[in-house]
């Protein structure tokens, strides 16, 4: 997918030559590890259960999963570049690409899910309950939701040209 | 290379220096921001193991590199979010918080200042060390 950029060319901005994949690298970086202070961060001020309840921090566990699950498969792979073995031998059921592909999909469902399920546990947890402090939900949301872009900054804003 | 080798230790005694003066100072007096010494201790490691797992390819970038540079910056991150959260929970006053940040902020720049100096060589051989 790293070809779906190219088409919303904008002459200067998305072609950044060489330097593309390390920014994309260090903007995820930021990203990511962000969203997981913000979280430590709330996990410190409120360290007890009825203001921050510590099941809460499994979103943002599923999401860092997800991130690796996402970001383990390149996009060679995906599209089925080279012949290498399915993980269940190269005649077998699932081939190389359609495990990646499965992976990838399984991988992109949790990080929908735990986005969704952050913005849930704000809304549920902590909005409708009116309860007096808010700043627990809003954490988990901005922790997840910056992992979730973080991940598809790191997926989508290499390109893997620059690896032959 | 003399003259960036002594701007570089320099740098680094200032960044030092307001490492030391976040913690030391009379009116602060709380040693607990020295623990952001490790992640500058453990900054350059990823671009060191990316580097030797790469040696003998020659392709602008790969995925090892790549993923160097994102837990560099997660350790860069980590060493600026540290002294913020020891400063909201009241452990450090915002003060020491302020001068540990400037102390981070100029130790980063002289690594990577080592980086740009002594790194740079066309044949990075480990005859160097």
């Amino acid at each position: 997918m790293s070809g779906f950029l190219e088409g919303l060319r904008c002459s200067e901005c998305i072609d950044w030559g060489e330097k593309r994949n390390t920014i994309a690298s260090i903007a995820a970086g930021v990203l990511f590890f962000t969203g997981w202070w913000i979280i430590i961060d709330a996990a410190v001020i409120y360290p007890t259960m009825e203001e921050f309840n510590h099941s809460y921090h499994a979103c943002g566990v599923i999401a860092t999963i997800a991130f690796l699950m996402i970001n383990a498969v390149s996009n060679g792979q995906v599209r089925g570049d080279s012949y290498s073995e399915g993980c269940l031998g190269q005649t077998a059921f699932l081939s190389a690409s359609h495990s990646a592909r499965i992976w990838l999909f399984i991988g992109f469902m949790l990080a929908f899910g735990s986005l969704i399920a952050s913005m849930w546990i704000l809304f549920g947890g902590y909005v409708a309950k009116e309860k007096a402090i808010v700043y627990p939900g809003i954490a988990v949301f901005f922790q997840n939701a910056f992992i979730f872009f973080g991940g598809l900054v790191f997926k989508f804003g290499r390109t893997e040209d620059l690896w032959q | 290379m003399w003259l960036a080798l002594v701007a570089l230790s320099f740098s680094g005694a200032i960044g030092l220096t307001f490492l030391m003066l976040g913690c030391a100072l009379e009116d602060y007096g709380v040693y607990w921001p020295l623990f952001v010494l490790i992640f500058h201790a453990i900054s350059p490691i990823p671009h060191f193991i990316a580097k030797r797992a790469t040696y003998d390819s020659d392709a602008t970038s790969s995925a090892c590199r790549e993923l160097a540079y994102f837990f560099t910056t997660g350790i860069v991150v980590s060493a600026f979010g540290f002294p913020v959260i020891l400063a909201r929970v009241s452990v450090i006053k915002w003060g020491a918080c302020g001068l540990v940040l400037a102390g981070n902020a100029v130790i980063f720049l002289t690594i990577q200042g080592f980086f740009l100096v002594f790194g740079r060589g066309d044949d990075f051989s480990w005859e160097q060390w």
